[in-house]
């Protein structure tokens, strides 16, 4: 442990020199808001929710994947981060298919949640709609790629977690989707374990069990960090 | 081969040009824009020709020559002279009248429709005069594919002399004293990032070309790397030498099937004559480069999108730090320069760095790279002073605007770049000034643009390049550039309310401010610098309120 003195806020505040922004904020219960961030699983710095301003740098940095160093001085929160994250919300919204009435996730939604506490009522954007498909392929999973949101946490924990790499990405700008294997349907995977594990590392309602009916898809992400730590613990 | 052996190959090409004596050479100008206008079976023909009328000449194709709309070129060496949008049948009156009868054609000289009197030599006519050719000098002029051509202009002199009378760090501060900046964009001093790489210690290190050219009208690395293969390897190899790296990579887009073909076979001459592999010239010194093709994502320009893709990885770029000097390819450091700057390096090696340093202006030193293009009479390739105006290279070095046409405004660094009005004409080609005119250096391309341009609709075709090559991992440059480019849209078919154009700067701020790499960042620029520069033709075309509001009797 190599302890540095950094600031948060106008605090002084005493991390460790190899830990993240978002772990030394999440740890003195300061407040960053998070998308494609899970704990468990490595960082992309990809939805620019967790955005701070550092003094002496002019661009925003992303507190997920940007390292604390000494005498580093940080704003977490400010009128022009709060202006950009209600901004990444919306167009979240306005990007692809999100009706919370009628989805799985209902009241057990990220998305959902970032906006109710961003306090967005109206989307100023229009609404894109594109035709995405919806993969009723696999036996026991569906996968709804009108409400994905490309944080890539089911790429991840698949990935890093699970080792099966099912998932990953496929294709450029707007047109990115999510693809199982090398874009085959999901039940046709040949790496896929259907452990779930992508089930409750989506933040929103795109992939969720068969058979049940909106607002019925209760999530336990935390399950996912803790078996990374037991499986450091050996246990 | 070890040094001495080279030398003495050296001196025996020297003798074998001797022997040739005052032999006429003909120059074929074999670029990619000479080619796809009939360059090849003009040098088939012209060697048809010299045989049939056993006229003592050599033909030698070469890289651009820099006038690249009027071509294909020919260059009648001693003399310098060259001819334009020659055709089969100009080849026999050519040969006989240029050098049996020794009259140039005048019809056929370059420039000759649009200036009074061209020059013979072509050095004297005020395209090539304004001129600085550092990076360019010997492209154009020797074979690309012989490695004796490049040796005799004193090719791997530069290299010779770093292995043998240098130390990495003298190498390092001799390119700090050039004050040579990156050529591919951002101008960031190339001797300190060297530095960066020489520092971090590592068994492992890697250099890395970065050729993904991908800026629309932009052609300077293609051109560099069809006209003169070696010198950008020679750069390489300094660059190696000096950081401690062991392996090169040259990233070069696929869409140059020419530039790629080029750079392999100068890899494989110089690996033959020792100067690539184990030993290097019989020092400790080893080093190899390897050519990786780019499969046409202009993310991958981006440095941490480049390595992912070298890496076998979707072109995704990835937050920085940790910079590529510190973990790059594999994790391992790595030094990232644009082609350009390679080319730069022999020459300020083998000169000094400070000659370097004295060309251009105080901040921004030597010589720039830029590919005319657009409503320009002189399109093509030239290579400038750093501080050079905007004017005296669209008017004096271009020759003005297409059809007597009026100057509307210049586009430079491509669609991470902006606009220059008619009012700034006079602003000096150097990064800074470029910046604080809402544009920037860039690459190196230049568009130029006259009355007939729609503003909005330039915009919207740089945002639509944008919105299409966005990687879309993050979320401003994803559904950012995809927001903004709908709203230009619509602006453009005159469906746009005040609200939208509030709305269009708003995105412009945000994506600019929130994006996690430069094509994100960037992306709003062209956009940017037309509100700035031609606000009315927004306003103009943006209405109160929705049309749909408008009542109808």
């Amino acid at each position: 442990m190599n302890i540095i003195e950094i600031n948060i806020n106008g605090n002084a505040i005493k991390a460790d020199a190899g830990q993240t922004i978002l772990e030394v904020c999440r740890q003195n219960d300061i407040e960053i808001l998070t998308m494609c961030h899970m704990d468990g699983i490595s960082d992309v710095g990809a939805c620019r929710l967790c955005l701070v301003q550092i003094e002496g740098s002019n661009k925003l940095m992303p507190a997920c994947t940007t390292k604390v160093m000494p005498n580093m001085a940080i704003t977490t929160t400010n009128e022009r981060i709060k202006k950009y994250q209600k901004i990444t919300t919306e167009l979240l919204h306005a990007e692809r298919n999100h009706t919370c009435a009628v989805c799985v996730a209902n009241g057990h939604c990220e998305l959902q949640d970032m906006t109710a506490k961003l306090e967005i009522t109206h989307i100023r954007y229009p609404h894109l709609f594109p035709d995405c498909d919806m993969d009723t392929s696999h036996p026991w999973y569906i996968m709804d790629h009108n409400r994905c949101i490309m944080c890539t946490r089911c790429v991840r924990v698949c990935k890093e977690v699970e080792g099966a790499h099912n998932w990953d990405v496929m294709g450029r700008g707007h047109e990115v989707r999510i693809i199982s294997d090398y874009h085959t349907p999901w039940g046709e995977s040949e790496t896929c374990t259907s452990c779930g594990k992508c089930l409750h590392a989506c933040p929103v309602g795109a992939i969720w069990p068969k058979a049940i009916s909106q607002g019925q898809l209760v999530k336990n992400p935390g399950m996912i960090n803790d078996l990374v730590e037991k499986r450091k613990m050996n246990l | 081969m070890n040094r001495q052996e080279l030398n003495n190959f050296i001196e025996k090409e020297k003798e074998k040009l001797a022997e040739k004596g005052s032999k006429a050479q003909i120059r074929v100008c074999c670029g990619a824009g000479c080619l796809s206008s009939g360059a090849e079976e003009l040098m088939n023909s012209l060697k048809e020709e010299i045989k049939a009328g056993n006229i003592d000449a050599e033909i030698i194709p070469t890289g651009c020559m820099g006038p690249c709309n009027q071509g294909p070129l020919v260059k009648f060496d001693p003399g310098n002279t060259i001819y334009q949008k020659l055709e089969t049948g100009d080849v026999a009156p050519l040969l006989n009248s240029h050098l049996l009868e020794k009259t140039p054609v005048t019809e056929k000289l370059l420039f000759a429709d649009s200036r009074e009197n061209p020059s013979l030599n072509a050095d004297e006519d005020p395209y090539f005069k304004k001129q600085l050719r550092i990076a360019l000098k010997d492209c154009g002029h020797l074979d690309p594919e012989k490695i004796e051509d490049y040796l005799l202009l004193n090719g791997y002199q530069a290299l010779d002399k770093a292995l043998f009378a240098m130390a990495p760090e003298d190498v390092i501060s001799e390119i700090k004293q050039s004050r040579l900046r990156g050529r591919g964009g951002a101008g960031y001093p190339t001797g300190l990032k060297w530095e960066s790489v020489y520092r971090y210690v590592n068994d492992q290190k890697y250099v890395i070309c970065n050729g993904d050219e991908g800026d629309p009208g932009a052609f300077m690395d293609r051109s560099l790397l069809e006209g003169n293969p070696h010198r950008i390897l020679e750069g390489m190899a300094l660059a190696a030498y000096a950081i401690g790296a062991s392996k090169g990579f040259a990233y070069i887009r696929g869409e140059y099937p020419l530039a790629i073909k080029r750079f392999e076979t100068a890899i494989k001459q110089a690996r033959k004559l020792g100067l690539l592999g184990k030993n290097i010239l019989g020092s400790e010194f080893h080093f190899d480069v390897e050519v990786r093709i780019g499969a046409g994502a202009f993310v991958c320009g981006e440095e941490t999108a480049l390595i992912a893709s070298i890496e076998g990885k979707k072109g995704n770029p990835r937050p920085r730090p940790p910079y590529p000097a510190e973990a790059g390819l594999w994790g391992k450091p790595t030094l990232i320069n644009n082609v350009e700057t390679y080319a730069a390096i022999a020459p300020i090696i083998n000169n000094g760095g400070e000659w370097y340093s004295e060309i251009g202006t105080a901040k921004s030193a030597g010589t720039k790279v830029f590919a005319l293009a657009g409503k320009i009479n002189n399109a093509g390739l030239i290579e400038v002073p750093m501080g050079t105006t905007l004017r005296e290279v669209v008017y004096d070095i271009g020759g003005g605007i297409q059809g007597g046409g009026k100057f509307k405004a210049a586009q430079t660094g491509g669609p991470s770049g902006g606009c220059i009005p008619e009012e700034h004409l006079d602003v000096k080609m150097d990064y800074e000034s470029l910046v604080n005119l809402g544009s920037i250096m860039g690459s190196g391309g230049l568009i130029v643009m006259d009355e007939s341009s729609d503003m909005v609709d330039v915009a919207r075709y740089f945002m639509e390049f944008c919105m299409d090559e966005s990687c879309g991992k993050c979320v401003p440059c994803r559904v950012g550039t995809k927001m903004m480019h709908d709203l230009l849209q619509k602006i453009c078919q005159d469906n746009a309310t005040r609200i939208d154009l509030e709305r269009l700067e708003e995105l412009a701020e945000y994506v600019k401010e929130t994006s996690l790499c430069g094509l994100g960042s960037s992306a709003p620029n062209p956009l940017l610098s037309t509100l700035r520069h031609f606000r009315e033709e927004y306003e103009n075309r943006v209405r109160e309120t929705s049309p749909k509001h408008n009542v109808v009797d």
